[in-house]
């Protein structure tokens, strides 16, 4: 399981443990599943997908980056909606 | 009884102008509650971003990004002060505006220009009185500050001083630590000062590069760092409000203690004098 937390200036939006990560980074769809590697990637635009087939959660995003580390996955946006 | 009636009076207006502060500061209660929520939601963010530029910076990267341009001198520097829309808040924005002040002088003396950008009427309403021109005037940010707000104020900014024509910036805000505690503080958001490392960053496979991702951050880094000063000052401002009001209405509440007091007094004593009157008078019957 990876924990996750989508975090945006305002608030912190999600926050709890899903099966897997779609993300939109900079140059594509990034997916993660449990045991990545550490990873630090530039976000672009487009729809954060928490669990499988974005069962956990569905967030629109703009910008910011994503950090895995240890299983956790942090979302760091600059604009998020649901 | 001429004078008790004068006393009822201003007993009833202290009365009334109680019953306005002890509302206004019930609404200031509940609205610094949820301004100290804001402030304590925008943190996490404020953290990770701080790790992660930590995490990415070394100084020999410090020539590379403009906004991290270290000017051996300030010869053009912005001033940004945030104050409130609305006043009855005891000296929150005089001691806001006071800071600014002290600030403006001191880069005078360094000999610095100073632009001033000012947010919330009365901050406004002061430089315009002392005929300082302001470059930038803000009216429109709500007690409920959004991170775009913050993006508006300075974004501005960053691209003068990435383009030299500013070499620092600074914000003047209140800091909020609590409902009695919202000192004005100033902080220099340009050149950024990276925060500092913790421990050595993990192995990271990094998309596209360091050098991408602090170029993409960095201005977030200063954005952030001007939005939580806009939430910490409208926190700061229902706090510097609530107290006032507090005090204002334990000071009608004294006063109409003293009113009810006196009032009784002189009753008293007309009653007293009509008694010794009668009693003269039959007396002088006999």
């Amino acid at each position: 399981m990876l924990t996750v937390s989508v975090i945006s200036p305002e608030r912190v939006l999600f926050e709890g443990t899903v099966d897997a990560v779609v993300a939109p980074a900079f140059d594509g769809e990034v997916g993660i599943l449990p045991k990545h590697a550490p990873m630090m990637t530039l976000l672009g635009k487009g729809e954060l997908r928490l669990g499988v087939e974005g069962s956990a959660g569905r967030f629109r995003i703009e910008g910011g980056f994503l950090q895995v580390l240890n299983d956790s996955v942090r979302v760091v946006t600059e604009r998020a909606g649901e | 009884m001429a004078k008790g009636r004068e006393l009822k009076r201003r007993i009833r207006t202290v009365e009334n102008t109680r019953k306005i502060t002890r509302t206004m500061e019930l609404v200031a209660t509940s609205r610094m509650k949820r301004a100290q929520d804001r402030v304590t939601a925008a943190r996490p963010y404020a953290r990770a971003l701080g790790d992660v530029i930590a995490g990415l910076y070394t100084p020999d990267l410090a020539d590379r990004f403009p906004l991290l341009r270290q000017p051996a001198a300030t010869h053009r520097a912005a001033v940004l002060l945030l104050t409130s829309n609305r006043g009855l808040c005891g000296g929150f924005n005089a001691n806001l505006i006071r800071e600014a002040r002290g600030l403006i002088a001191r880069l005078r003396g360094e000999g610095a220009d100073v632009e001033l950008h000012v947010v919330g009427r009365k901050g406004i309403g002061y430089f315009r009185y002392v005929g300082q021109p302001m470059k930038v005037q803000r009216t429109d940010i709500t007690d409920r500050p959004r991170a775009e707000d913050a993006a508006s104020l300075v974004d501005g900014l960053m691209a003068d001083f990435t383009a030299g024509s500013l070499d620092a910036v600074y914000v003047v805000s209140a800091r909020f630590r609590s409902a009695i505690s919202t000192p004005p503080t100033t902080e220099r958001v340009l050149p950024v000062d990276p925060p500092k490392r913790t421990g050595p960053l993990p192995d990271y496979l990094l998309y596209p590069s360091a050098e991408a991702i602090l170029t993409e951050l960095l201005p977030s880094y200063v954005r952030n760092a001007v939005y939580r000063a806009l939430v910490e000052t409208a926190a700061g401002e229902q706090g510097a409000r609530r107290t006032a009001m507090k005090n204002a209405t334990d000071n009608a509440s004294e006063m109409m203690n003293t009113l009810t007091r006196t009032y009784n007094r002189a009753r008293q004593a007309g009653i007293t004098q009509e008694i010794a009157e009668i009693v003269g008078g039959a007396a002088a019957l006999e």
